[in-house]
Order: structure tokens, then C-alpha cells, then sequence
């Protein structure tokens, strides 16, 4: 049972490359709050200064109102998973999950006991006497979990763990990994570039970019009022629309209370509909349509240096490309200024 | 890539046959010619067959002093197996802890540890012999077995083959390691050790083989017959007051020379195979 607080976190490399640049973040008891962003925003450094795998340039972490930036990883009680797993090759999954529990003198058991116990919760319990070799790919994040579950920690980290792993059991480890830390209520940190694992996982979200925190919010407040023309971007598939008002020639589709200094309109493609050429917002003409079954994305060029309008249509509608249409709104338009924030 | 052709498979078999044969011949040869009686040896030609003396010479050679050597063979074996096995033995736990620290560890001048390591690779005993002989006598370990062990038991080879071993280990490993409370002797015996195994195993033969043939270094220290070694005194014997070297005693000893270290490799092969082939980590 843990709260974990980040204050004004920086992390410097080689004096001038800042990789992650004064985050705040307060972590409630049991919570598990997810970090996305794309690659390279600082959000794996970010998991390693918690982990006390680096060193923290500046500001302070804390775990419980003790500040822990100088302790080492081991002191900080951190149980982390990670994206390769990193189990001990020539241990058995057994030996695996007790490395740690011996590692603290824990008698011998009370370390038979929490692993067995551990190993029944993941199902692994027919498992511990083999190799990580002998394992397939979910076994092994199960036991990589274990490892994590069995020492009882105050904080769980979790490096995209899902990544290597293939698209169905990645749904599957997914549920279990939400089930699993709500039963335990331990706060966890996750990090993972993946939205989709993002939105479905997290109490609250985390969206960095360039080494800043963009939002902190529910993954629903994250889509329906992004703070930023990055995170409308980023959260939901496929992206949110975003059209250049600079150069737009006619706006009449913008409500009348549009702020002055409005940049950039930003809509869903679920908010967009294709109706008769002619009528409509916004003319232009149908480029590509890809169906993917349930529902079908259709490109829509508007102008001939716009970009491509994404719509978002059911599954059983299927324009034919190359013939001028007409696309109508029926949703929010997100609206941000020039240096990318949302206007209200 | 394997092809599936019988007439290929004819021609490599004849191939891998002959090499095999060229091989064997001389160890063949020695084998033999140990058999034979002297006088036999000198009239005969090459000893093909086997002799009339049996392991005659065998025996004489491991109870007794011969020619210019003045203990029995036993004891040189027990000199050399001595030389060898703690050249193996050092090298490997010298060379690994080296290697550890190289590796796992940022201090200050790692790199050029790590290069003057490598840079001594291009220096062979031979080079710095006349020193080494010099500090060796300073300590007074001349004719004794540290004196024998100690100039040669650090490998830059050994080192840079731990050290490339260990790099290709994924850090993460040591990060998981961090996490569940291991510090850095624990890593190192709970994780590197296991997980280097093979490649020890690999590298004992090799040292072994590679201290069991030392041969100048030796003959300089250890001119005292109690610590001199099998391979050493190979020449000695050959040394005969009354002109004709006994051919068939120092074909018996080196029979005896071959014996060790073929003994490494075939207890060790599976191992050692596996060491250097194995890339399962």
C-alpha cells in the first residue's frame, strides 16, 4: 500500500541531452497509471529513475513521503517487468521467483509457500521446474510477472511487457495483467507506446512527448478534451483530423464562437460523414477506401495540397474511390492555437 | 548448408580419412618405435609394427631417472600436471574477474585497463622472458611451483573472450538482478558464473593444453630436477654421454606427454564443443 510522488523529475545526459524534463506526477494508493508516447519521449527513462536504474539529475521521487532518489534499487522495494522479461537463463521459473525472496534471507518456507501460492494465482503452478527456454512466450511474461507478484513490492513497473508477445495473447495477458493488480492493489507504473493497451489499462494516462508529461487524465478525458494538439493526435485510432485553418479557404463549419488565434481544427473520424457531393461541410473527393470489416476508413483529399481526411464509416458501407463527395461534421471540433494547446 | 549427394559424401570420408591418417602417423610411429629395443630402432628404419619390448619401456621410464633426466618420469608428469593445471586454473579466475570488472563496472580509466589488457595480447612470454626470469629470481621463486605458475597465469585472451561473452549478455539481466537484491558479488556468482560455463570449460582445455606445452619458460626457471616438467626434459633425455641418444626411451616419454592432455579433451569434448559453438544464452 503505496503513493508514489514525482516533483520537478529531470534527467540529463552527457550535460546537455535532457530526456526527461520536470515531471510532476502524484501516484495514489493502488492506482496504475499508464505512460504513453512515442518513442523516444522519455518514458522508459522515466520507469528506470523510478526503478533507481539511473540516477535522477534533479527533483525528487518519492514512495510513501520518503524521498528515495539516493537508494538503490533493491532498497526502494520496486518489483519491475520487463519488455525481454530478462529471466535468469539457467534457473527454473522456481529458482526465478525465489531468487529475490533469497536474496532478502526470507527462510525457506515462507519463499516454498509464496511461490507455490504465486504460481497457482498465474498458472504456472505445472511450470516451475522447467527452464525459461522450455517456456513459449506467455509462459514466460507470466513468470516474469511472477517474479514481480511473489516479493510483494510497494510499486510494480511494468517496461511494455506486452510488446513481444503476438496480437491475441497480448489482448488475453492484458485483461489479466488489469484483473491481477486490482486484486493485489499495488500501484503500478506502465509504460507501453501502444494506445490501444494504454486506453484499455489505465486509471489514469500519462501522454509524454520530448521528455514532458503533455496530460495526465482518465483515458476518457485524455480522448474527449485533449490538452494538446500532441495528445489529440496521439490518443485514438485511427488519428484524429487535423486541418490547417491558416489556409483553409471557407470555414463556415466552425462554430460561431470560435476564439481569435485559432490554429488548427482537429476532428475525429468517427465525427466525420460522407454525404452527396455538393451538400455537406467540406467538398472533396474519395481516394482510397480500406476496409477492414467492421468498419471502413475512407481517405478523403479536400484540397490539392490538403492532407488526407480520414472518415470513419461501418463496415458494410463501401464508397468507390475516385469520385467527388461531400463530408459532413456531426461531432466536437477540437480547436488549438499555435503552439499546439486546446482552446475551450 | 548441407548437400545430400552420395558420391559427395564418398569424396569428403576419403578426404576427412586421409587428414585423419596424416595425423596419426607420427603419434603412430612414436607409439611403435617405443616397443622396439634400441639397436632394432637404429637398424630397422621406421617402426611400423610393433616391437618385441611390449610396455617394457613404459615401466622403466615412470620407476626410474634415464639418459640426462634424474628422476623418474612420474614426477615430471606430477611437475607438469601441477604447471598446467594451476596456468588453467589461474588464467580462468584471473581472466574472468578481469573481464567482470571490465564490463559491469564504470570507474575511472576503464577503457584504458581494458586496452593495456589487450595491448599485452601482442607480447608472448618470449618477449618479456629475460624481466620475468629477473623479477622471479628477485622473489626467490625459482624452482618452485609459484615460480613456475605465476609469470604465465594472466591471459589477455581469456580476458577478451569473457569480455565479449559478457557483452553480449542483455543488460537487462543485471537490471532484473538489481531489483531482486543482488549486488555485485551475488550477480556474479548466482548469474555470470553459471552462465559462463561452457565458455570456461571451453577455455580450460585450451589453457590446459597451452600450459602443459610450455617449454622455455621451464627450462629457465626450474633448473632444479624436482621441479623440472615432462616437456622440458623431453630434450634432456636425449642428451647421451656415449653418443646414441636412446631413440626408444624418448619415443616411450613422449607417448607419456600426449596422454594428459588427450585425457582433457576427451573428458571435456562435450563441453568444450559447446563452448565454442554455443549461443544459447
Amino acid at each position: 500500500m503505496s503513493t508514489l510522488t514525482l516533483e520537478r523529475l529531470n534527467k540529463t545526459y552527457g550535460g546537455n541531452v535532457q530526456a526527461v524534463r520536470g515531471v510532476d506526477l502524484d501516484i495514489a494508493d493502488g492506482e496504475l497509471i499508464v505512460v504513453v508516447g512515442p518513442s523516444g519521449c522519455g518514458k522508459s527513462t522515466l520507469l528506470r529513475l523510478i526503478a533507481g536504474l539511473e540516477e535522477i539529475s534533479d527533483g525528487e521521487l518519492c514512495i510513501d513521503g520518503q524521498r528515495v532518489n539516493d537508494s538503490e534499487p533493491a532498497g526502494r522495494d520496486i518489483a519491475m517487468v520487463f519488455q525481454n522479461y530478462a529471466l535468469y537463463p539457467h534457473m527454473s521459473v522456481y529458482d526465478n521467483m525465489a531468487y529475490s525472496l533469497k536474496n532478502r534471507r526470507t527462510p525457506k518456507e515462507e519463499i516454498r509457500r509464496r511461490v507455490t501460492e504465486t504460481a497457482r494465482l498465474l498458472a504456472i503452478d505445472d511450470l516451475l521446474e522447467r527452464r525459461p527456454r522450455q517456456l513459449s512466450g506467455g509462459q514466460r511474461q507470466r513468470v516474469a510477472m511472477g517474479r514481480a507478484v511473489v516479493r510483494q513490492p510497494k510499486v510494480f513497473l511494468f517496461d511494455e511487457p506486452l510488446s513481444n508477445l503476438d496480437a491475441s495473447l497480448r489482448v488475453q495477458m492484458r485483461q489479466e495483467i488489469r484483473r491481477l493488480q486490482k486484486r493485489l492493489g499495488v500501484t503500478s507504473v506502465y509504460v507501453t507506446h501502444d494506445q490501444v493497451e494504454a486506453m484499455t489499462l489505465a486509471d489514469r494516462l500519462v501522454v509524454m512527448n520530448g521528455g514532458r508529461i503533455e496530460q495526465i487524465g482518465t483515458p476518457m478525458t485524455l480522448f474527449n478534451q485533449p490538452a494538446t494538439r500532441f495528445v489529440a493526435g496521439f490518443i485514438g485510432s485511427p488519428a484524429m483530423n487535423f486541418i490547417d485553418l491558416a489556409h483553409a479557404e471557407q470555414t463556415p463549419w466552425l462554430p460561431a464562437s470560435t476564439p481569435g488565434g485559432a490554429l488548427t481544427a482537429g476532428i475525429r473520424p468517427e465525427h466525420l460523414q460522407l454525404v452527396t457531393a455538393g451538400s455537406g461541410d467540406l467538398p472533396g473527393r474519395i481516394e482510397m477506401v480500406e476496409p477492414l470489416g467492421s468498419e471502413s476508413l475512407v481517405h478523403v483529399r479536400l484540397g490539392e495540397h490538403d492532407p488526407l481526411l480520414v472518415v470513419r464509416l461501418s463496415g458494410d458501407e463501401l464508397p468507390a474511390a475516385e469520385q467527388p463527395t461531400g463530408v459532413a461534421i456531426n461531432g466536437p471540433v477540437h480547436l488549438f492555437d499555435s503552439d499546439g494547446r486546446r482552446l475551450p | 548448408m548441407r548437400y545430400r549427394r552420395p558420391g559427395l559424401d564418398v569424396a569428403t570420408h576419403v578426404i576427412l580419412i586421409i587428414g585423419a591418417l596424416i595425423f596419426m602417423l607420427p603419434v603412430l610411429l612414436a607409439l611403435m618405435a617405443s616397443t622396439h629395443t634400441l639397436p632394432s630402432l637404429l637398424s630397422g628404419g621406421l617402426a611400423l609394427l610393433p616391437g618385441s619390448e611390449g610396455l617394457d619401456h613404459y615401466i622403466q621410464l615412470l620407476t626410474q631417472p634415464a639418459g640426462g633426466v634424474a628422476v623418474p618420469t612420474w614426477r615430471l608428469m606430477l611437475n607438469s600436471l601441477i604447471m598446467a593445471l594451476g596456468i588453467a586454473v589461474g588464467k580462468l579466475t584471473i581472466s574472468i574477474i578481469a573481464a567482470y570488472a571490465i564490463v559491469f563496472f564504470r570507474f575511472r580509466f576503464r577503457m584504458l585497463c581494458f586496452w593495456l589488457i589487450f595491448v599485452t595480447l601482442m607480447l608472448p612470454v618470449e618477449v618479456r622472458i629475460v624481466p620475468t626470469y629477473g623479477v622471479v629470481a628477485d622473489l626467490g621463486l625459482l624452482n618452485s611451483y609459484p615460480g613456475l605458475i605465476l609469470p604465465l597465469i594472466a591471459s589477455a585472451t581469456a580476458t577478451f573472450l569473457f569480455r565479449q561473452f559478457f557483452l553480449t549478455l542483455p543488460p537487462e539481466l543485471l537490471e532484473a538482478a538489481r531489483l531482486d537484491g543482488a549486488g555485485p558479488w551475488r550477480f556474479f556468482r548466482d548469474i555470470l558464473l553459471p552462465l559462463s560455463k561452457t565458455n570456461m570449460a571451453a577455455l580450460f582445455v585450451i589453457m590446459f593444453i597451452y600450459g602443459w606445452n610450455q617449454y622455455l619458460w621451464p627450462l629457465l626457471a626450474a633448473s632444479d630436477a624436482d621441479y623440472a616438467t615432462l616437456v622440458m626434459s623431453l630434450r634432456r633425455l636425449t642428451i647421451a654421454q656415449d653418443g646414441v641418444p636412446p631413440w626408444q626411451l624418448a619415443t616411450t616419454m613422449t607417448v607419456l606427454a600426449l596422454l594428459p592432455p588427450v585425457a582433457v579433451i576427451v573428458l571435456m569434448q562435450r563441453w568444450f564443443v559447446k563452448g565454442l559453438v554455443d549461443s544459447e544464452k
